[in-house]
């Protein structure tokens, strides 16, 4: 794991990609906070990161469009994978390192809220607190970038279809306000889960009974909650959606409060990411 | 050493590789011939363990690729078809990286990283960034990768490829040398180079071995007769009757002028049977000098030829 990490990093600032995520970053984080705290004399630091996630989420592509697919696309995936490495060391190699680069971006936007604390008094735990969340924030959208590259053949399709996921995570929020919270509309939502689920399972297994099976217990789920519970299904589209908010959950941070739940939600958000990563690159390799 | 069992793979309906079997001995060098999509590079993949065949076994020294694929992996050293490189990477770097991932670290890391680069001759290149380097030294340091870390097996999918002849020359030598050592399989569709390097050969074709067998032992199987090209000074058709009166000669054909006074004469006699003597005899007692004599064997090529192309071979 820490030669492929050594190697990401090194790789990130070889070619132009680190510079350029970090310049981007720091240059419109720096304008927001011109603007927001500089101009204005206000104290106020969440505003400058809240904003600063939308750049974050274009940056994200740029930091992991190449970390799989460019593997693949070079053939050097035949020297990882053929070597003593397990895939998941590779993976965690890759993620930690786009990670650290992150990290070390954020570390020198911290020069932002020492300058005000010398003209002013801050809240140093807000701001920690702030920062807490968006480093599992931005974990998380490194995670889908890794996984999304695992999928694609090449760079640009990876870059853009993480822009395109990552944008459809910042909606989410957005969205679900729109969507109908009837009863049956969750139960054909549910119904429509169960039957997708099915057709995964039976292209991963290519076995039709695992796929029937997997209907049939779904099925017989929604059935028994049908009958049991049946508000579970007012408004399940939005709650099932609103599982893959990631900025929902950013919101309690900014506010100043420490949600353990929150934490625990990134952190596995992130692990099933690099889960679904790792089976990718395994499957590919049976299939 | 290698062992392959039943090895199948498919892509959906279309079968890449139908149920291989073969063994390779530790010391041996085996080389995999066959056309372009035969399924050498897929059957090599399999080995490595970048794929996963659809059923079969591969074991290497008796272990089992899908059981224990980090021990499996640590025999091996591969060369895919296209080197495995970093661009962005220079020439130690990158052998460095690679040192890291197959673990070879300690006091042997240095030493052995250094009698690589001898060994691949690519010592003055080291600080150059791999994007720099010619085809030639990319293919080196694809093998030098390879070598790293001394593993017991040696698998190099078409080593040669797009190199020129010297160079083409030097990397035969390199892997006679590594051969002595190592037990290799090698792929090429380039035939004089499967018979100057391996002790071994099989030949592959839409998914099966059509053939195995040593170099010699393939063009004795497939001779089907004996061959003698002879040049003969004097007049053709006085040559062609007298050769066409000798005992066990199946044809006699007429080949042209290709010096002057003389003509070329392919004998084709039966099986198993030297005619060499009697043509000698024969030809002394007309009159008519032998310049040249060689005998036709089959090569490669021929047979290659012969069962890539025609389905049913005799074995």
């Amino acid at each position: 794991m820490i030669a492929v990490f050594n190697k990401e990093i090194r790789s990130y600032f070889t070619s132009a990609i680190g510079f350029i995520f970090m310049a981007v970053f720091l240059l419109i984080s720096g304008i927001f906070f011109a603007f927001i705290n500089l101009l204005q004399a206000s104290s106020y630091f969440s505003p400058v990161l809240e904003n600063c996630i939308f750049v974050f989420l274009l940056l994200v592509p740029v930091l992991t469009m190449r970390t799989i697919a460019g593997e693949t696309h070079q053939k050097t995936d035949q020297l990882l994978l053929t070597s003593p490495l397990k895939v998941s060391d590779i993976v965690l190699g890759k993620y930690f390192a786009a990670v650290a680069l992150f990290l070390l971006t954020l570390l020198i936007t911290c020069i932002y809220p020492l300058i005000m604390s010398m003209y002013g008094n801050i809240s140093a735990l807000e701001i920690i607190g702030d920062y807490l969340g968006f480093i599992l924030m931005g974990s998380s959208f490194i995670s889908i970038g890794l996984f999304v590259s695992s999928i694609s053949g090449n760079q640009v399709t990876s870059a853009v279809g993480t822009f395109g996921a990552l944008l459809f995570i910042w909606l989410i929020d957005w969205v679900q306000q729109g969507l109908p919270t009837s009863l049956t509309s969750g139960v054909i939502f549910a119904g429509i889960l169960v039957i997708l689920l099915c057709i995964i399972i039976y292209y991963a297994t290519k076995n039709i009974y695992a796929g029937t099976i997997v209907g049939i217990a779904g099925a017989a789920v929604m059935a028994i909650v049908y009958f049991t519970k049946k508000t579970l299904y007012e408004g399940f589209t939005a709650k099932f959606l609103g599982w893959f908010s990631l900025l929902k959950r950013y919101e309690s941070f900014s506010m100043g409060i420490l949600d353990v739940s929150s934490i625990i939600y990134y952190i596995t958000f992130s692990a099933a990411f690099l889960f679904l990563t790792v089976r990718m690159i395994e499957k590919r390799r049976w299939s | 050493m290698i062992e392959v069992i039943d090895v199948t793979k498919r892509y959906g309906r279309h079968v890449i590789l139908d149920k291989i079997n073969f063994t390779v001995d530790k010391g041996e060098v085996l080389g995999f011939l066959g056309p372009n999509g035969a399924g050498k590079s897929t059957t090599m993949n399999i080995i490595t363990g970048y794929i996963s065949a659809t059923e079969g076994q591969v074991k290497v020294d008796g272990i089992d690729m899908l059981e224990h694929p980090e021990k499996v992996k640590k025999k091996i050293g591969y060369l895919p078809e296209i080197p495995p490189l970093y661009p962005e990477m220079t020439v130690e770097e990158y052998l460095r990286f690679v040192c890291d991932i197959k673990k070879v670290s300690g006091p042997k890391r240095e030493e052995s990283l250094k009698q690589v680069m001898d060994t691949v001759r690519i010592s003055d290149v080291k600080e150059r960034l791999i994007r720099n380097l010619s085809k030639g030294y990319r293919q080196r340091i694809g093998i030098a990768q390879a070598i790293i870390g001394d593993p017991e097996v040696l698998i190099l999918d078409e080593p040669t490829v797009g190199l020129d002849p010297n160079q083409i020359i030097e990397i035969r030598n390199l892997i006679k040398e590594l051969g002595k050592r190592h037990t290799i399989i090698l792929s090429s569709h380039i035939l004089p180079e499967v018979s100057a390097i391996c002790g071994r050969v099989l030949i592959i074709n839409k998914g099966q071995i059509v053939a195995e067998g040593s170099p010699e032992e393939l063009s004795q199987q497939f001779n089907y007769s004996s061959k003698i090209l002879l040049r003969i000074k004097g007049d053709g058709e006085e040559a062609v009757k007298t050769i066409q009166g000798i005992e066990n000669v199946v044809s006699v054909a007429n080949q042209g002028v290709k010096e002057d006074n003389t003509v070329d004469i392919l004998v084709e006699s039966k099986k198993g049977v030297d005619i060499r003597e009697q043509l000698f005899n024969a030809m002394s007692f007309a009159n008519l000098p032998i310049y040249m004599m060689k005998p036709m064997n089959l090569t490669l090529e021929d047979i290659f030829a012969q069962v890539t192309t025609h389905e049913e071979v005799e074995k």
